[in-house]
């Protein structure tokens, strides 16, 4: 069966004297082609659940299933870890070669293809990044953007069918976090891939269709971004506002005007509302 | 008010004569009076890093001068103890720890300092206790097992412990979540609250800036853009222009309205007066059906 | 930082440039042997002169090369006088207690050619072939070795993911140094215990850092489902020329003569 399914998932960390209970009874299921977003805060779980969906860690109670496939089964990892893919926060740390295409080599390598087909996904991975011309330089080279492009890019060339980003734009400028997350828009549309984003900052997750709120561990709150951040007094209780776009609309709903398009910008709601 | 920062026609080149020579800062004039914040924003490469390493004498201008508490920091003798006056917090501060408790990691500046154990005792508790941190409860811990966002804290507070003149923070929001975020910007509110204290942030990001600044300095490729207090910056449309989509929520929505050449009743200063705003144009536009 | 280091790679269009790493490791190989077997100290003369002709060739600057030398010169000068005075023999001159030999000097002599020509074929070596053409090079030379289990390409890894990190470590450490120097750590303390406390002050943070990374990549590696494969990718660069096979020819039979004689 299709689908990333989340049964009755805990894992807890021992430390020096004691369990911390780092996720409690999560379940939920992704389904293939969707866009999620995960929103937390630090230390609610989220860069936990990224590590359990390939396997990375291994959930303590419940059962993680890749395409039916569970991760707590060693033959099915390489597998599982050729299906869902994984791009870390840090830029530099997730870089292993010293030269831009081999990074992105190095994935598609693994899974034992031929150099041809190597070449070719290399070169497809690059221009949906828009990185061709970097394609020979050292990764110290770049700027932080441009090496989180390369991560995304290297992560793409293994042809996964689920894409999970852990904070990959908070280490980022806002011009490079704005070029990230529309090139996930396009690979989400374009390519169908499955995109699971998990960030801290809920602008971040403005073109997920679903979200996921975690807090300390359990699933806070469930919904379409409307649904979630249409109700901030339950956000603002965990310590997170909802974006400035979101306050705007419930504002204006409150005033009984309803809103009804989707806008994707503050420029473009305001532009709306002046051609009325 | 007294100039503290003054920067004349300061121009800097790295690696002077070598292949690898690049012009990092062209020209630029700034002056800073005691007590004001500046907000510097520019993108990656321009220059800002660089500035923030002129000013407490690290490396030291090509050509022009920069004063900072007016020492000419030209003047190698000088240099050499303005850090003393000129707190730099680097990027990713938390980086940079090394002792193994937290009391010595925060009075390892002051120890430079040759102050007597008293006093730097007294100063790390101070120091602590401001960036929102429980001096008692904090200072036997080793800091490797605290979580990034209070290892930089302790990491700020080792440099505030040295009561800088000026204080200088390198993308102090970088990496931290809304609620670290936040912690941040208490931090330095309370900074500026004294008004003798003078504090420059540096930025990728012009939401935090301008949520604190009252003098904004941009830098484009090593050149300075604009310089000036920060309402003067929303009549300069061609570089609001330029930013449009990263001005606060706010402002965004009064751009966009003076794009529209729709006058607004009144200033705009935070979202729920932009929402009102709208309401009120979209009441008016009844009006006339 | 304003000089080229020494022994790093510098672009250039030479023949030499243009060979196949795998010929360069190939001869720097027959150099080592052939060196080290001869005793003939004409002949190793000659093959400095071989050397100094290849250096030639590739648009090497000889100023660089010889700026280089320098670096070198006191292992050189000890080698040789080492050689000439613990060498038992004929004695040319004495000095107090020392006295230097006939046989002592020849010995010396060819000691310091040997060296001098190792010296000069790794730095053109590594001169005139990037860091990852060399290790596609080693790594294809080497593969045969995982018959009888040793794990080649892991070493190769390790060599790839250095080149990787070296410059960010340096550059992390300047940065580090940056940071301590505005908390006023001194580099040019006149008390060595202060100065130690300020290295250590970049050293702990760096390892941290660094312990930091490698936990980073291995999760990273992981990911992308590394399971020690060979580098195909990078080896697929590699190509024989004519100009390869004709190289490595001439060389055997240098070599073979150094034996010979």
């Amino acid at each position: 069966m299709d689908g990333i399914q989340l049964i009755d998932v805990s894992k807890e960390f021992k430390t020096a004297d004691s369990y911390k209970v780092a996720l409690s009874s999560i379940n939920f299921t992704i389904h293939e082609g969707e866009y999620i977003g995960i929103l937390g805060l630090n230390q609610s779980g989220k860069s936990t659940l990224a590590r359990l969906l390939n396997g990375l860690l291994k959930p303590t109670r419940g059962r993680v299933l890749i395409n039916g496939m569970d991760t707590d089964s060693p033959q099915q990892l390489k597998e599982i870890r050729q299906l869902l893919g994984i791009v870390f926060p840090n830029p530099d740390n997730q870089l292993i070669c010293p030269i831009v295409e081999e990074e992105i080599a190095f994935g598609p390598e693994n899974l034992g293809l031929s150099p041809s087909e190597v070449h070719k996904r290399v070169s497809w991975a690059l221009e949906i990044v828009g990185m061709q011309e970097m394609r020979n330089h050292a990764p110290h080279l770049l700027s932080g953007g441009q090496k989180q492009k390369v991560a995304l890019a290297s992560v793409l060339a293994m042809e996964p069918s689920y894409l999970v980003l852990d904070e990959p734009t908070s280490m980022l400028d806002p011009l490079s976090r704005r070029e990230v997350l529309e090139h996930l828009r396009m690979i989400n549309q374009e390519n169908h891939m499955t995109i699971i984003l998990i960030s801290h900052n809920p602008e971040d997750l403005m073109d997920a269709k679903r979200l996921i709120v975690l807090n300390e561990g359990s699933i806070y709150m469930q919904g379409t971004p409307k649904e979630v951040y249409g109700d901030m007094g339950k956000l603002g209780a965990v310590g997170l506002n909802p974006p400035g776009l979101y306050q705007l609309i419930q504002q204006l709903e409150e005033e009984g005007y309803r809103i009804d398009d989707n806008f994707e910008t503050i420029p473009q709601l305001v532009e709306k509302i002046c051609q009325k | 008010m007294s100039k503290i920062i003054d920067i004349k026609d300061l121009s800097y080149i790295y690696l002077p004569g070598t292949a690898y020579q690049q012009q990092a800062l062209n020209n630029i004039n700034i002056s800073l009076n005691q007590g004001e914040l500046l907000g510097l924003f520019g993108g990656n490469g321009s220059g800002k890093s660089t500035l923030a390493k002129l000013l407490n004498g690290l490396i030291y201008p090509t050509t022009g001068r920069v004063t900072v508490c007016g020492i000419d920091t030209s003047i190698k003798a000088l240099r050499n103890d303005l850090w003393k006056k000129v707190g730099l917090v680097f990027q990713y501060p938390e980086q940079q720890i090394f002792e193994s408790n937290v009391y010595d990691e925060v009075a390892y500046g002051l120890r430079n300092l040759d102050l007597s154990e008293s006093e730097v005792k007294s100063r790390v508790y101070e120091a602590l206790k401001r960036v929102g941190l429980i001096p008692n409860s904090m200072v036997n811990l080793s800091p490797v097992k605290l979580s990034g966002g209070v290892r930089r804290r302790i990491a700020i507070a080792g440099i505030l412990a040295l009561e800088p003149e000026i204080l200088v923070m390198d993308e102090p929001m970088a990496g931290l979540d809304p609620l670290g975020q936040k912690l941040m910007l208490d931090i330095i509110k309370a900074r500026q609250e004294n008004k003798t204290q003078t504090t420059i942030i540096i930025s990728h990001n012009l939401k935090d800036i301008l949520a604190l600044a009252d003098k904004i300095a941009i830098l484009e490729k090593g050149y300075l853009v604009f310089y000036g207090e920060v309402p003067e910056l929303l009549n300069h449309i061609d570089i609001l222009s330029k930013f449009r989509l990263e001005l606060p929520d706010y402002l965004q929505v009064a751009y966009a309205l003076n794009a529209r050449g729709i006058k607004t009743n009144s200033e705009i200063n935070n979202l729920h007066e932009a929402g009102l705003e709208l309401i009120r144009i979209i009441s008016s536009q009844k009006g006339k059906f | 930082m304003n000089d080229i280091k020494l022994g790093q790679y510098v672009h250039g269009n030479s023949l030499i440039h243009s060979l196949d790493p795998r010929t360069k490791i190939i001869c720097c190989t027959f150099i080592v042997i052939g060196i080290l077997s001869s005793h003939n100290f004409w002949y190793l003369l000659a093959f400095l002169g071989l050397i100094l002709v290849a250096i030639k060739y590739s648009g090497t600057p000889l100023s660089s090369i010889w700026r280089s030398m320098r670096g070198i010169r006191y292992l050189l000068l000890i080698t040789f006088l080492f050689q000439a005075v613990l060498t038992q023999g004929e004695a040319v001159f004495q000095v107090g207690a020392l006295s230097v030999t006939r046989e002592g000097v020849v010995i010396g002599l060819i000691n310091l050619l040997r060296l001098v020509i190792l010296f000069l074929g790794s730095i053109l070596l590594l001169m005139t072939t990037t860091p990852m053409k060399l290790s596609a090079g080693l790594e294809f030379l080497l593969l045969p070795l995982n018959k009888i289990k040793i794990p080649v390409q892991y070493f190769t890894t390790i060599i790839s993911i250095a080149f990787r990190f070296i410059p960010t470590l340096v550059e992390e450490s300047l940065s580090i140094k940056d940071a301590q120097r505005s908390r006023g750590a001194r580099f040019d303390s006149p008390k060595i215990l202060s100065n130690l406390k300020s290295y250590l002050a970049i050293l702990i943070p760096l390892l941290a850092s660094s312990m930091l990374r490698a936990e980073d990549l291995a999760e990273a590696m992981d990911s992308r489902c590394y399971g020690g494969n060979p580098n195909q990718y990078r080896m697929r660069t590699l190509k024989y020329d004519r100009v390869d096979i004709y190289l490595i020819i001439f060389m055997a039979i240098v070599l073979l003569a150094g034996l010979l004689i």
